[in-house]
């Protein structure tokens, strides 16, 4: 049987864990000085084709539509899901691109990969720097493939061809719910944040010792598996790309104002026991005297 | 249900040389530690031996692990001068050990035991890899059993995390504290008599100030080792060992003389780090910030806190590299500093910018990095006579195997020599398809040519004859009256031989009680001490952290399940542990019962003759960077 072929599609962000992000002075971000990453969605991604790869030695290919510096995301993500090729869109035309010429782009792409048609695509849950989660969705769509989201656990049988998956539904005001689906295979699986994948065999934790090694080895010299297109090599119709393919009008931005801080703090130095003693009997107080 | 070779339990050094060796004999074996990644749970003193002896062969690191190991490995550095030091108050008298270290040794080099083990599982796990074998860690074994006779004679391992799996031979070097022997029923946990406590702080010293303060090369090393009153009464002693940049000093004594004379494991290092030849070697220069004025804004002190913090952190930084001529060399590469007088000048500016402006003091000190304690197997005492049941093989700690006489201490390299011979009778064993008592008798008998059994078993004459030349300084009258006629026929050069003799009839059983007391480790070496050692002044008092601090630089990955349960609250035993528990687990209540906060537990295996004692489960517990 032919090795299993899957997509993951990542997306370069802005680093926003503490001390890493920059502002300008309105209180927009400064996205010359914040460092970019692989976003967290996309890594979660990476994990889950990962864990498919080490389980049934899938072919793997990570592709991303972005400015030439996002092959360091690619990188990033071949480090975590040992990625046999990676794709990287980018072309001037691609600018201004809203969700759904950004999934022309990233169908295209898909479909170019040298590892053959993909059974399945995995992408995040959505992007960190200010994305509604429809990328995936229309990407699946222009695929034709079944689209199963918000995906927590998934396991295959390849000789069916058939994935099952768990997903997590949260619903407001009521208890979280956790579905399991059955689908054909191709299909998009969005990956849920809480995602983990866990190894439970021997044979398995082995293998992915033996992957993760490779996959540093391959990150390590990763340009020699990574392809860039442009418009014309990807063959795509610039109609239908970047600000000309985007059917979404943005009329205008409006910044959140700041909302007043609503509790009062304060600053306590506790550098002495003093002031330690103020703080104990603060909660103390607090607690109304329950607790000594 | 997934079937392998070999597997092996625990990955120490003791294991991975297991793992190494099978692939080196291309056999197929995976290798199961519960630590997170290895090295994170392992604890040495340590010099790691490479032994040559006269008679028998011995299995050593680069036998195992290829001729380049000493070019290599991570090790820190060659020890060329062994001093053993008797001490009373601030007396000291020094004999220097360094024939006996040197004795039928290729090297012995001191090792930082996560460093030494992160590195021989890469070389290990990339051998196995070919054979389908490899590491596999944060996995906690928890009952290794035959499988139903009808199914075969494999043997059927199960884990906390994992799906059970089967091989046809195991090794089991999960330690002094090894559940697979006491889940196979192979031997009972070791008593308090068999075993020893270790504990241990890591000290942070630059390069070449250790080689200034120990008199040594750049590539040398020094081990100190300290017996009288420094053990707080107890059998045993101290040790300070150079590493790279950092120096480990510990102290190991005796669990039955602790459980006479309770003693909180880490007060007895202090008392050593506060003996005044200990403190000298480790004085070192360390900043003391000044308070922040309270009557400045709150955005002052905290930013003066901040730029204190960083300038410190930088003067730290740069004086470890100005100290070492591979640090320096990198900052001049780095393009920040054009020679090495440039970044002296820096370092120069950035403490006279932290004492002028900031009041900060250069004051000397000493600065701990990591607290560690662990158990030692005594292996006069306890080596397992049948090192097997079933399919099950035992080495290192696990088999209680160890050499420890006086200021010889190895446990390493005996693990590692194990670790080839249970090896090899698995290979053979897989050849024949033979398993069960053929392989295990095979390795028992391969463990009984080892020459480090010997001397487990019995004095080496020759090596006595090196130690007493030693002392040779020594008045007969402090040593002679208190061993009288044994003395004098060891000390005879034609009579030693006859006196080894018959001391060997004796035995070790007989022979113990009278050589390993309170009288040759405290009382002796303080009269040495008294009547002809010099006297050494502190010129500083060590600025202790106290044992709620060494905790919290700890790491843990906490577990809310406890894996020891306590099973006789009242009992004395346990009693005992809350004194003895090197992270003072243990506490008594007013009702007289003795409760336990498994949190801080550093798993040395202490409290675990009393308790129903497991490791904890894969991935979860204490971590520690040094080891
Ligand atoms: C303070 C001190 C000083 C010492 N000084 C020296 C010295 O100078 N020279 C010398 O040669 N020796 C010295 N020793 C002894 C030496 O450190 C030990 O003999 C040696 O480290 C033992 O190695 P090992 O591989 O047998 O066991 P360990 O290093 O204890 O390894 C056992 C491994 O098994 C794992 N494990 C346990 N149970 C399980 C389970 N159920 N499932 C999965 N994994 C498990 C543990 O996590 C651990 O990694 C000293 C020891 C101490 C404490
Ligand atoms: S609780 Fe027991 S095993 Fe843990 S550190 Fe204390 S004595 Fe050692």
């Amino acid at each position: 049987m032919d090795p299993l072929k899957f997509g993951v599609l990542v997306k370069l962000e802005p680093d926003f864990s503490e001390g890493n992000v920059s502002y300008n002075a309105d209180g927009t971000l400064n996205r010359a000085e914040t460092k970019s990453i692989l976003g967290p969605h996309s890594a979660v991604a990476c994990s889950a084709a990962f864990y498919g790869k080490v389980k049934f030695g899938a072919k793997v290919m990570v592709g991303t539509m972005g400015p030439p510096i996002a092959d360091s995301a690619l990188q990033q993500a071949q480090m975590i899901c040992d990625a046999d090729e990676l794709h990287l869109y980018s072309d001037r035309l691609f600018a201004g691109a809203d969700t759904l010429a950004t999934a022309e782009v990233l169908k295209t792409g898909v479909e170019k990969a040298t590892i053959g048609k993909a059974d399945i695509v995995f992408s995040g849950h959505r992007a960190s720097d200010g994305e509604t989660g429809q990328t995936g969705p229309q990407t699946a769509w222009k695929l034709g493939y079944s689209f199963l989201g918000n995906v927590i656990d998934y396991d295959l049988d390849p000789e069916k061809r058939l994935i099952r998956a768990k997903r997590l539904i949260s619903l407001q005001g009521f208890h979280d719910v956790i579905e399991e689906v059955e689908s054909p295979l191709p299909a998009f699986l969005a990956l849920d944040p809480s995602y983990k994948p866990f190894f439970h065999k021997v044979s398995e934790r082995l293998a992915e010792q033996k992957y993760l090694k490779e996959a540093r080895e391959r990150a390590r010299d990763y340009k020699k598996y990574l392809t860039v297109f442009n418009v014309q090599q990807l063959g795509v119709d610039p109609k239908k790309v970047g600000l000309p393919g985007s059917p979404t009008i943005v009329y205008k931005v409006e910044k959140i104002p700041k909302a007043m801080a609503s509790r009062k703090a304060q600053v306590i130095d506790g550098s002495d026991a003093a002031s330690i003693r103020g703080v104990a009997e603060k909660i103390y107080q607090v607690l109304g005297g329950d607790v000594k | 249900m997934e079937d392998f070779d070999a597997a092996i339990i625990g990955g120490g050094t003791a294991g991975l040389a297991a793992l190494k060796q099978l692939a080196n004999l291309g056999r197929q074996a995976v290798l199961i530690e519960a630590g997170k990644d290895t090295g994170t749970k392992n604890v040495s003193g340590g010099i790691l031996y490479s032994k040559k002896p006269r008679h028998g062969k011995v299995f050593n690191a680069e036998d195992v692990f290829g001729s380049s190991f000493l070019a290599e490995a991570p090790y820190e550095r060659k020890i060329t001068k062994y001093i053993l030091h008797a001490t009373s108050g601030n007396k000291d008298y020094s004999i220097d050990l360094t024939r006996a270290h040197e004795y039928q040794s290729n090297y012995g080099c001191s090792v930082l035991l996560n460093k030494l083990i992160s590195w021989l599982s890469v070389v290990a796990e990339e051998s196995a890899q070919k054979f389908g074998g490899g590491i596999v860690s944060g996995v906690h074994v928890r009952s290794v059993k035959p499988e139903a006779a009808a199914e075969g004679s494999r043997m059927i391992i199960e884990t906390d995390e994992l799906e059970p799996f089967r091989c046809k031979a195991v090794i089991a070097a999960d330690g002094v504290n090894s559940e697979t022997a006491v889940m196979t029923g192979a031997r009972e946990k070791f008593s308090q008599t068999e075993l020893y406590q270790g504990v241990k702080v890591i000290v942070k010293m630059p390069e070449q100030i250790i080689e200034e303060r120990f008199g040594i090369g750049p590539e040398e090393g020094a081990a100190h080792l300290f017996a009288g009153d420094v053990t707080l009464n107890h059998i045993g002693g101290g040790f300070v060992y150079t590493n790279r940049s950092t120096l480990s000093v510990g102290a190991v004594y005796h669990m039955d003389s602790l459980m006479e004379n309770p003693a909180q494991p880490s007060a007895l290092v202090d008392a050593l780090i506060r003996n005044p030849v200990v403190s000298e070697l480790l004085r070192d220069e360390v900043p003391v910030k000044s308070e922040v004025d309270k009557d400045l804004p709150k955005e002052e002190q905290l930013r003066t806190r901040f730029a204190v913090s960083k300038m410190v952190k930088n003067w730290t930084e740069l004086r470890d590299a100005y100290y070492s001529p591979t640090g320096s060399q990198k900052m001049i590469e780095s393009g920040k500093y054009k020679t090495r007088e440039e970044l002296k000048a820096r370092l120069d500016s950035i403490r006279s910018d932290l004492e002028s402006k900031y009041s900060t003091k250069f004051v000397s000190d000493y600065v701990e990095l990591e607290y560690s304690a662990k158990l030692v197997p005594d292996g006069k005492r306890c080596m397992m006579k049948k090192p097997y049941h079933d399919n099950v093989l035992f080495i290192g700690d696990a088999a209680g195997r160890g050499v420890f006489i006086g200021p010889r201490i190895e446990g390493l390299n005996v693990g590692i020599d194990d670790a080839v011979r249970a090896a090899n009778a698995i290979s053979r064993a897989l050849d024949r398809n033979d398993f069960g008592k053929s392989m295990g008798e095979h390795y028992s008998q391969s463990i009984e040519e080892s020459p480090f059994t010997h001397d487990m078993r019995e004095i080496d004459k020759d090596y006595l004859k090196i130690f007493l030349e030693a002392t040779r300084g020594v008045p007969k009258d402090i040593v002679g009256q208190r061993y009288g006629m044994i003395f004098r026929l060891m000390s005879s050069s034609t009579l030693r031989g006859l006196a080894v003799g018959l001391a060997n009839i004796l035995g070790y059983d007989r022979l113990l009680p009278l050589v390993e007391s309170v009288d040759t480790y405290v009382q002796v070496p303080m009269e040495i001490a008294e009547k002809m050692g010099r006297s050494v002044d502190a010129t500083y008092q060590p600025t202790i952290p106290s044992l709620a601090d060494r905790i919290a630089r700890l790491s843990y990955d906490d577990d809310r399940k406890s894996h020891i349960l306590v099973t006789d609250p009242q009992s004395e035993f346990i009693k005992k542990m809350v004194v003895l528990c090197p992270t003072a687990c243990y506490s008594q209540e007013p009702d007289g019962k003795v409760t336990l906060q498994h949190e801080a537990c550093v798993e040395c295996g202490t409290c675990s003759k009393g308790t129903e004692w497991h490791h904890p489960r894969g991935e979860k517990g204490v971590i520690y960077q040094y080891g």
